[in-house]
């Protein structure tokens, strides 16, 4: 026995104007993380800082997630961040609104795509039954 | 009994000011945001599960605890439905909203002796 999966957690997040894909991310691992609470750490008489914590992510510009941000969100245990291509960007419709036909956006902001992130955490911990129990696996 | 994840979730029935319909759709979001995938990866069993749920809604006299009870897949649930969540009304358009909020707790007998981290 090693490295044994205990939990998955899923989450959405986005960049509504901004087509910030770092953020859209961040955003899907906080609300992948932030509806649960684990405890299985304490359960099996573990350290929460031994938990394994692969977080994945899919939006459709992988390349423009800064990894390192991603990866600072999570609290505890030995964390990695992948990206792949995936997620989902939507096309905004065009402004057809008069009172907004010059200086169309008040800041300056807004760009043509919604952003939509989706993130996937994996959680392990590299366990095995204590010597002469556990024969259940 | 060790709890080994605690989930939340929220629902809602917009129009129909069904407070068992809020709760149930509370209780799916709650518990597809995570999947316990040490059952399968340690071999227990759901059998032995004890899932603890509790949903806040502002009339709790009007949920169907076994309705919601039955949205609970695997293990043993037991349902307390006590007065929370957040109603919403639309004096203009006569129109009120519930929202109901669920927290679920899975539960399961182990003994950390059993277990170790690999060296």
């Amino acid at each position: 026995m090693a490295k044994k999966k205990v939990a998955m957690e899923l989450g959405m997040g986005t960049s509504l104007r901004r087509q910030d894909y770092t953020k859209a991310a961040i955003r899907a691992l906080q609300d992948a993380l932030w509806h649960n609470s684990l405890t299985m750490a304490d359960a099996f008489g573990f350290s929460r800082e031994d938990m394994i914590v692969e977080v994945e992510i899919g939006v459709q510009k992988p390349e423009e997630v800064d990894i390192e941000a991603v990866k600072a969100i999570l609290p505890y245990g030995k964390g990695s961040v992948r990206v792949v291509h995936g997620g989902l960007d939507i096309a905004k419709p065009a402004s057809k609104n008069p009172k907004n036909a010059d200086g169309a956006n008040p800041d300056g902001a807004d760009t043509d795509n919604t952003v939509i992130a989706n993130a996937a955490v994996n959680v392990f911990f590299d366990m095995q039954p204590a010597a002469g129990k556990g024969a259940r696996t | 009994m060790k709890r080994l994840i605690l989930e939340m979730g929220t629902g809602n029935d917009l129009y129909g000011e069904d407070y068992t319909k809020a709760a149930c759709r509370a209780v799916q979001d709650a518990i597809h945001h995570s999947s316990l995938v040490l059952f399968r990866s340690l071999g227990l069993s759901h059998e032995d599960m004890q899932v603890n749920v509790t949903i806040g809604v502002q009339r709790p006299e009007l949920v169907d605890t076994q309705k919601v009870a039955d949205e609970l897949p695997r293990g043993h649930a037991v349902v307390t439905v006590v007065k929370g969540g957040l109603n919403v009304e639309d004096t203009d358009n006569g129109t009120l909203s519930v929202i109901a909020t669920a927290a679920i707790e899975a539960c399961l007998d182990i003994n950390p002796d059993d277990w170790q981290l690999s060296q």
